[in-house]
């Protein structure tokens, strides 16, 4: 079953920037999706498109059979609340506690005046626990390193309770190790709830640990799809040019 | 070829209109010393013909300011390589002439009139002691008015300011139209002085400290839409991208994602304008804002010396101490 399917998507900024040039992808459900491809290659538009705070030029996205790209407000703010995203600055609002970072994932269930309720507490510190963080809740964001924000952005994704969750180059503000812990939290979300990822990364040791599929994107038109383990020397010099090298993160 | 052409008879343009405007300037600045010393007037069509034979004579001197602008070193004739010195030393010395004689500098005048101000100097440093809790209150009432004139102030300015954020208003018709039109008000009200609106607000409810926290208030709100709306412009569009997609409505993401980053500096600016505020609220007092600056308008006016010291201490006294606190108290919010 898929949940994204993208249908002949295009994006101009302007006459001359075409970011996304004729996109076709289907995305199935339960799929850990790892985007590849040089910065301005595209990645970041083509997943800000599918929840749209890019508006694509053209084309068709559906998200579980809804329409996303002519959805009415309301409707895209419903589609939104569906759909989890994690930044690569993890913008977080830095003056707020941590609990309350958390509990803004669950905005979409609120009017301006409603306050939270009990259970949204008692989830929002379980969603911190989860990413182990419970003993933060009451400190303010700008206190934390990079790792520790990234894992309260997705305890702020989890309290979406996401079908899918975007992910812009989640670990390219961290550390290698913190990268990789930041990736597994990714992993178990995938694995454990069922949650689908598509998620930009520009390692392709971390793509092979975690993805289940590789769609590498250059110039903005998909350039391969398949396994991690099919991206040869030959694949990767055709989606990063003929001089790059693989350089390996542990 | 062309594109040169094109420059060079702009070159030849702006060369004229230099060396022309020069030619007018001299002109008309002899004119004006003509008619000081011989107090008489000359016809202007005269000095316009004459400053217009002045520059058809720089036409035929090389190196005048406008031709050296383009100039090459090499190519200037050596007896006349300094003409565009002597014109500019020329223009500076007749500005200062022209200048002198229309401030009417008197440099007799400062040095042998200080006499008259003997007593006022006097006053100054021994000032009524027995007007000094009457003054006391009047500048607690002063200090309350600027008070309650940043209060009403604050909230129209906050919600206003939202209205004139490029970043949020930029993404409709409607919007832009909003911010352009909140833009121009509130630049048009700033440049009124806060005396003129006291004045109109002194003929409108009557002479008293309502009027002045009404002139206050008014300026205020425009100041502080500028500042709180460039600090709204100024915030991390992260937090806003990611409460979007959440699925938040747009007032949940102005709540959740610009207010808590403009808070501390919101504050700030708001107290830097109670500050700003208290000082303008004597001036105000002057023209019938009331509180101190009434009482220090009405002493001066008996030439009541003792008491105006009195006044411009406490004034002087107050304006130190609001300074110190509430820099230290923006210090204190702008820096986490």
């Amino acid at each position: 079953m898929s949940i994204i399917e993208i249908n002949k998507l295009n994006k101009f900024y302007d006459e001359a920037t075409h970011a996304l040039k004729d996109v076709d992808l289907t995305i199935k459900e339960g799929e850990f999706l790892i985007l590849l491809g040089l910065s301005g290659s595209g990645k970041s538009t083509l997943l800000r498109c599918l929840n749209r705070l890019i508006e694509p030029t053209s084309g068709g996205i559906t998200f579980l059979g809804k329409d996303v790209v002519t959805a009415s407000p309301t409707d895209l703010k419903s589609i939104r609340s569906d759909i989890a995203m994690i930044f690569q600055q993890f913008n977080l609002v830095k003056n707020l506690t941590v609990l309350t970072n958390v509990l803004t994932g669950s905005l979409s269930k609120h009017t301006f005046f409603s306050r939270w309720t009990k259970e949204e507490k008692e989830t929002a510190l379980k969603n911190l626990k989860r990413v182990g963080l419970q003993d933060y809740a009451y400190r303010k964001v700008r206190n934390l390193s990079g790792g520790q924000q990234q894992r309260v952005a997705i305890a702020r994704a989890l309290m979406q309770k996401p079908k899918l969750i975007l992910a812009d180059e989640p670990v390219a503000s961290l550390d290698p190790a913190t990268a990789d812990s930041v990736m597994n939290y990714l992993g178990t979300l995938n694995r454990e709830d069922g949650i689908t990822v598509v998620c930009s990364l520009h390692f392709l040791s971390l793509a092979r640990k975690y993805g289940t599929r590789v769609v590498a994107l250059k110039d903005g038109k998909i350039k391969f799809s398949g396994t991690p383990n099919e991206i040869d020397d030959a694949k990767f010099k055709e989606i990063y040019g003929e001089d790059a090298e693989e350089v390996e993160i542990r | 070829m062309a594109k040169n052409k094109k420059v060079h008879s702009k070159q030849r343009f702006i060369t004229n209109i230099l060396d022309y405007s020069i030619s007018l300037y001299i002109g008309t600045t002899i004119a004006f010393l003509y008619n000081y010393w011989s107090e008489t007037t000359i016809n202007p069509w005269l000095v316009f013909g004459l400053s217009t034979l002045l520059y058809l004579i720089l036409i035929f001197i090389p190196n005048t300011p406008g031709k050296s602008l383009y100039t090459e070193k090499e190519s200037r004739i050596k007896f006349f390589s300094q003409v565009y010195h002597y014109i500019y030393s020329a223009l500076i010395a007749l500005t200062i002439v022209v200048g002198w004689i229309m401030v009417e500098i008197s440099p007799v005048e400062f040095f042998t009139g200080m006499d008259g101000t003997r007593n006022i100097v006097r006053g100054l440093f021994t000032p009524d002691k027995t007007i000094f809790w009457r003054m006391v209150s009047e500048l607690i009432k002063t200090i309350y008015l600027a008070l309650m004139a940043t209060i009403f102030a604050v909230p129209i300015a906050f919600l206003l300011s939202f209205l004139a954020a490029s970043n949020l208003m930029n993404k409709t018709w409607l919007g832009r139209t909003v911010y352009a039109v909140i833009r121009t008000i509130s630049t048009i009200i700033r440049s009124i002085e806060a005396i003129v609106w006291a004045i109109i607000f002194a003929v409108w409810v009557g002479i008293g400290p309502f009027a002045g926290m009404l002139a206050l208030m008014i300026h205020s709100i425009a100041a502080l839409v500028k500042l709180y709306s460039e600090q709204i412009e100024n915030i991390d569009q992260g937090p806003v991208e990611a409460i979007t997609s959440t699925g938040a409505s747009t007032l949940q993401v102005w709540r959740y994602a610009v207010i808590p980053q403009i808070i501390n500096p919101f504050l700030a600016f708001t107290i830097y304008r109670w500050d700003i505020n208290v000082r303008m609220a004597t001036i105000v007092g002057f023209v019938g804002g009331g509180g101190i600056g009434l009482q220090l308008f009405q002493k001066q006016q008996m030439t009541d010396w003792n008491g105006v010291g009195t006044i411009v201490w406490l004034i002087a006294l107050a304006v130190w101490i609001m300074d110190m606190v509430s820099a230290e108290i923006r210090k204190k919010l702008l820096s986490n």
